[in-house]
Order: C-alpha cells, then sequence, then structure tokens
C-alpha cells in the first residue's frame, strides 16, 4: 500500500494472514505508519457485545515502536454489570468515541514481537478478564 | 560510482581479518568481505559488513594460472549469498612485505577472467579484490556499465581510526599555523585528518551547541547540524554563541502573550547560531545549517556519509535514527546527556548526572538498542500527536522543564569530543575502554556502566538477514517516510 514503510507493510500482510476471516482495513496515517480496524473479532459472552472490532496504530518505526493501545466499541459494556476494570478507558481515537484497551509491552523484542501477535495477546487478555 | 572510493572496515572485522591472513607462516591467504555501499557527492564508500575466511587446502589453493586462488565452489557460494542479500562482493588475499602493496599481474589477469560473470550472478555488485599487507591495502572494484575502481583508502573504524593506502602518502600540505599548539598534539597529519572530517550533531540545544563549538574550533572542515527549534529566552544561558536580539528578547521577555507569540515566531533558529558560532571560529568550515527533524528521510539522508556523530537530543526518535545510522553507515558515534533529577512533589534534587556513550558501529559497540536505551513504547508515543497522547493518557511531557545548567552540558559535550579527538589522531590507548561513563556531580564520581550488551538478533547491530549493519543505502533508514 503507497505512503507505508515496507516493516509496515510486512506487518499488515501478517495480520491479514493470521485473521484471515476477518475483514482488515487499513489507512495510512502519513507518516509511514497505518490505522488498522481489525472487523468481528470475539471478545468473549461476558461482554456486550460480544463480538466487535479491535483498532490500533503501527507508527513508522515499527518493530521498534511497540503497538499500543487497542480501541475497541465505545458501548463495550460487561453483561453482569461490573465495570470493564483495569486497563479499559472511555476516550477518543482518530475522530471516534472508543474503548481504550491499554496493554503496553515492557518486554517488547523488535526481533521477535509483531503487529499480529501483540493483537492475539490483547485478545486473549480482554477474553479472560 | 562517484568521487573517491574508500572501504569501511569495523575493527573486530579487520582483526579476524589480519589474523587469518598473517598467521605467521608468510604465505598467502584468502577470505571474502560481503559489503554494503554507500553513494554521495563525497564519494563512495563500501562498508564491510561480513567476514568469510577461505579456508587453506580447501577454500583457498594452489592455481592453475597464479600462486593460490579462491576455488570455484567457494566463489559460487559467496556470490550467490552476495546476490541474494543486495550485498558487493570482495575477495581478499594478503602479499608479504610492508609499506605498499599492489595486485600482481595474475591476479589482475584472474580479475578480468571472472568478475564479468560475477557481476551478473551478484546482480551488478560491485564486485572486486583487496590485497593487503601489514600496513598498505589496494583495491580493484568493478562496476555493473564495465568500469574499474580503485580503492583509493581503507578505513579501520575502531578506538583509534586507522587509514590504509597502497602506498605510503607522499605529499602533506602544512596546516595553518593557528593550529600550531593543536599540531604539536597530533601533527600535521592529525590536524589535517580532523579538515577533512565531517562530523554530524543531532540537536543544537545545551549540548550540541558547545559539540558544535569545540569541533569548530579544532577546525574539523564540514560540520551539519540539525534540529528543528528556534531559540528561546531561557535558552540563552545554554546554548553558545546566543544572543538576547536571538531570542528576540525585547518581544518574549515582555508580559503580554501576544508578543511573547510574536518574539517566538521571529526567533533565531538554534542552527544557524551555530553556524555564525562556527564560522567565527573557523572561516573555512563548510557548514549544513538544517532546519528539521533527523527523524524525517531528507535529513537523516545528510549524515549518512558522516565520519563521526554526535547525539545530542532528548527524543527517543532521535535515538532511533541516530543508532541506525551508525550501524547501517559504519559511523562512530556518541550519544550525550546530562539530567537533574528532581523529586516531583518536594522539589528536593535527588541526582545530577551526566552520561556519554560511545556508540561503535559493531557487535558489543554499545548499540543503543541492545543496551535498553531506546524504549518501544517512548517510540510508540512521539509518534502519536501530543492530542492523541493526551486522550491516551499514557505522557507527562515532565521532560520540558526540566533543570538545566551549561557547566554539566559541558561535561558531556566535551568529554565525546575529546573521545573522538583521541580516536580520529590515532591517541587513545590501543586498549582503551570505550564503555559509556556516567560522572555524578554531587559525589565527582565517574562510574564506567559495565559491560555493554550485543543481542545478535538485534536488528541494528547483529548479523542476522534482517539486520540494516553495514548495508548501506541497501537498507531504509527508520525515518518517517515523505508524502
Amino acid at each position: 500500500m503507497a505512503g507505508l514503510t515496507p516493516e509496515v507493510e510486512e506487518a499488515v500482510a501478517e495480520l491479514r494472514a493470521a485473521f484471515s476471516q476477518n475483514e482488515v482495513e487499513v489507512e495510512p496515517d502519513n507518516a509511514g505508519g497505518a490505522y488498522v480496524l481489525v472487523r468481528d473479532l470475539p471478545l468473549g459472552d461476558q461482554y456486550r457485545p460480544a463480538r466487535s472490532w479491535i483498532g490500533f496504530q503501527i507508527t513508522f518505526q515499527y518493530p521498534h515502536a511497540d503497538v499500543y493501545p487497542h480501541f475497541t466499541d465505545p458501548t463495550l459494556a460487561r453483561t453482569d454489570n461490573q465495570a470493564l476494570g483495569q486497563g479499559f478507558a472511555r476516550t477518543k481515537w482518530h475522530g471516534r468515541d472508543v474503548t481504550q484497551i491499554s496493554r503496553r509491552s515492557n518486554q517488547w523484542n523488535p526481533a521477535e514481537d509483531t503487529a499480529a501477535i501483540k493483537l492475539a495477546k490483547v485478545l486473549q487478555w480482554i477474553v479472560n478478564q | 560510482m562517484k568521487g573517491p572510493l574508500s572501504l569501511r572496515l569495523p575493527e573486530p572485522l579487520y582483526q579476524r581479518l589480519m589474523a587469518h591472513l598473517f598467521p605467521g607462516d608468510g604465505d598467502e591467504h584468502g577470505a571474502m568481505i560481503a559489503a554494503g555501499i554507500c553513494e554521495t557527492e563525497r564519494g563512495t564508500r563500501l562498508l564491510a559488513r561480513e567476514l568469510f575466511l577461505a579456508q587453506d587446502g580447501a577454500d583457498y589453493v594452489p592455481g592453475e594460472r597464479g600462486y593460490r586462488a579462491l576455488t570455484a565452489r567457494f566463489v559460487a557460494e559467496h556470490a550467490g549469498y552476495c546476490g541474494d542479500e543486495q550485498l558487493c562482493y570482495l575477495a581478499v588475499h594478503n602479499h608479504a612485505g610492508c609499506g605498499q602493496v599492489q595486485f600482481s599481474n595474475d591476479d589482475l589477469a584472474s580479475h578480468e577472467r571472472g568478475y564479468p560473470a560475477l557481476l551478473d550472478i551478484t546482480n551488478g555488485g560491485p564486485v572486486g579484490a583487496l590485497v593487503f599487507n601489514q600496513d598498505a591495502a589496494a583495491g580493484d572494484i568493478w562496476l555493473r556499465d564495465g568500469e574499474r575502481q580503485v580503492v583509493d583508502e581503507v578505513v579501520i573504524i575502531g578506538r583509534r581510526i586507522r587509514y590504509l593506502y597502497p602506498a605510503p602518502l607522499s605529499s602533506r600540505m602544512a596546516v595553518e599555523r593557528m593550529y600550531d599548539r593543536h599540531a604539536r598534539l597530533f601533527g600535521d597529519l592529525g590536524q589535517q585528518r580532523l579538515q577533512a572530517l565531517k562530523a554530524g550533531i543531532i540537536g543544537a540545544g545545551g549540548v550540541g551547541s558547545l559539540v558544535n563549538q569545540q569541533l569548530a574550533h579544532l577546525g574539523v572542515g564540514h560540520i551539519v547540524v540539525i534540529d528543528p527549534e528556534r531559540v528561546d529566552l531561557t535558552n540563552l544561558p545554554r546554548v553558545v554563541g546566543a544572543t538576547r536580539w536571538d531570542a528576540r528578547a525585547f518581544l518574549t521577555n515582555r508580559r503580554r502573550l501576544r508578543l511573547q507569540q510574536i518574539g517566538a515566531r521571529f526567533a533565531q533558529h538554534k542552527v544557524k547560531i551555530a553556524q555564525r558560532l562556527a564560522r567565527r571560529a573557523n572561516p573555512s568550515v563548510r557548514f549544513e545549517a538544517i532546519v528539521g527533524d533527523v527523524v524525517d528521510t531528507e535529513n537523516a539522508a545528510r549524515l549518512i556519509d558522516a565520519d563521526v556523530l554526535f547525539l545530542a537530543a532528548d527524543s527517543m526518535q532521535s535515538r532511533r535514527v541516530f543508532n541506525a545510522l551508525v550501524f547501517q553507515y559504519l559511523i562512530p558515534g556518541f550519544q550525550m546527556g546530562a539530567k537533574v533529577v528532581v523529586e516531583k512533589t518536594t522539589r528536593q534534587v535527588d541526582d545530577i548526572f551526566t552520561v556519554e556513550r560511545p556508540v561503535m558501529p559493531y557487535s558489543n559497540g554499545g548499540c543503543l538498542l541492545c543496551n535498553g536505551l531506546i524504549l518501544s513504547d517512548r517510540l510508540r508515543d512521539e509518534a502519536v500527536s501530543p492530542a492523541q497522547r493526551a486522550a491516551q493518557r499514557y505522557v507527562e511531557d515532565d521532560e520540558v522543564r526540566q533543570p538545566s545548567v551549561i557547566t554539566l552540558n559541558a561535561i558531556t559535550a566535551s568529554q565525546a569530543v575529546n573521545d573522538m579527538l583521541l580516536m580520529v589522531t590515532g591517541l587513545f590507548d590501543a586498549t582503551v575502554n570505550l564503555d559509556y561513563r556516567r560522572y555524578e556531580a554531587q559525589s565527582r564520581s565517574v562510574q564506567v556502566m559495565g559491560i555493554r550488551r550485543s543481542d545478535p538478533r538485534c536488528l541494528d547491530c547483529g548479523q542476522g538477514h534482517r539486520s540494516r549493519l553495514g548495508r548501506g543505502d541497501r537498507a531504509r533508514l527508520p525515518c518517517r517516510v515523505s508524502q
């Protein structure tokens, strides 16, 4: 895709391969990075909605830059009416209301970590809450 | 290929090569170097990335036409590797003697027989050969368009930067009388080395302005300074050469916000102040004042053929680009910093220190990535807009108004420039330790920051397939993409 660094392009290709059942939307951020939205991901039955999109920005210094935070449906709530808890916050991202999921990687390793692996880990964390 | 042609060899690679070529048996031995390339208006640099030693009797055997030759299998295997990796293939052997060295007629005839085909195998190379003796080196480089070029200079990048030529350089110009006291320390040749040097400075604030001043006074011939900022009234006690006029103090020192804003808008750029100062110290300096961010590709590109780099900027993104430049283009660098740590609630001073980190372009050379000094979260934070950062509530911009004084800045700047001086003029001890140094101002103690780490998988200093080490123009710098 025009305007992305080769490393970000590679990350997008890996995301499309790893989440081949999901629609992956990509929009360049005009610095070489991209805003990415992966649709219809399973967040878990403890949430309403149980499936939704997750968005994030891969910045131009990826893979050295961590990929965080992640964002999802602004109406996300627990079905047991408890608060979403630590790591979740309401905010705005890329012009829209969202629920922010804050999962910074303290041990990010650019030789091994990728945007797809990070998304899988974030998804796993959401499901386990 | 433009201008003079040089080969840059990291010191550990050169030491391995010399140990292989000169084991004490007086015989010839062979090897191969896979190199990246950097082409600019200053000339062309071949950048030694990997060394493959040819095993005597198996890879390096008696030749049909000459004394010894690399086997066809060794050549094919390594030329194929260079083609796959977009690297230049450089065959290496040695001759006896010292002082001067040249290829034999048999050597040159073998180049004519083999190198046109090697250019095809390596997708255009360049390809070529190098011959070394103990203190001289010569090279015959073949280009895609059928042109041939000799290697003018081999530069060994290490604690003492060394230069090898096919024969001793005969003519030496006398240096200007103004540098007489310098020449008494490192000779006319040392002063000429400084005059031929291109130094890049990232950041023209408190530390960078001092580095610039010292380089200009030393007689460094070419200085490039990159900084996007204009000088501010509060910078005046630290940015050397800056005046109240530069900061438009008659406007910025007023109470009315509107006047302050107008003053700030028309204040002088820091790089222009650096330029004025450098030219006063050395009117013949070639100075490039770049108003911009090194994170932008076109600005970083101005540093790829520098001989030494100084990082005097705070941002993690600048560190990222600096580290990449060091390893991708085999340029020794120095990262500097001074910090006063203040407890947030009591405002008590907890610590006052400076750091100086030499970064040499080889494994265990002080890679900032391997040593945990380029933080992945801060790289990400700096890449998004301040509004986004505020919305995501991850970052406090507490660095902006940290205490700062010229004396601390001068300690780290002087340490780095002095290290560069001793490196370039060959005055360092042969076994000098280039570990990071931290000066604790309150206790007047200097700490050596321990053994420097190096991760073989590192994408900057490692030698894996994805590493940028020595690839030069054939890899991309981690910069913002120009739209």
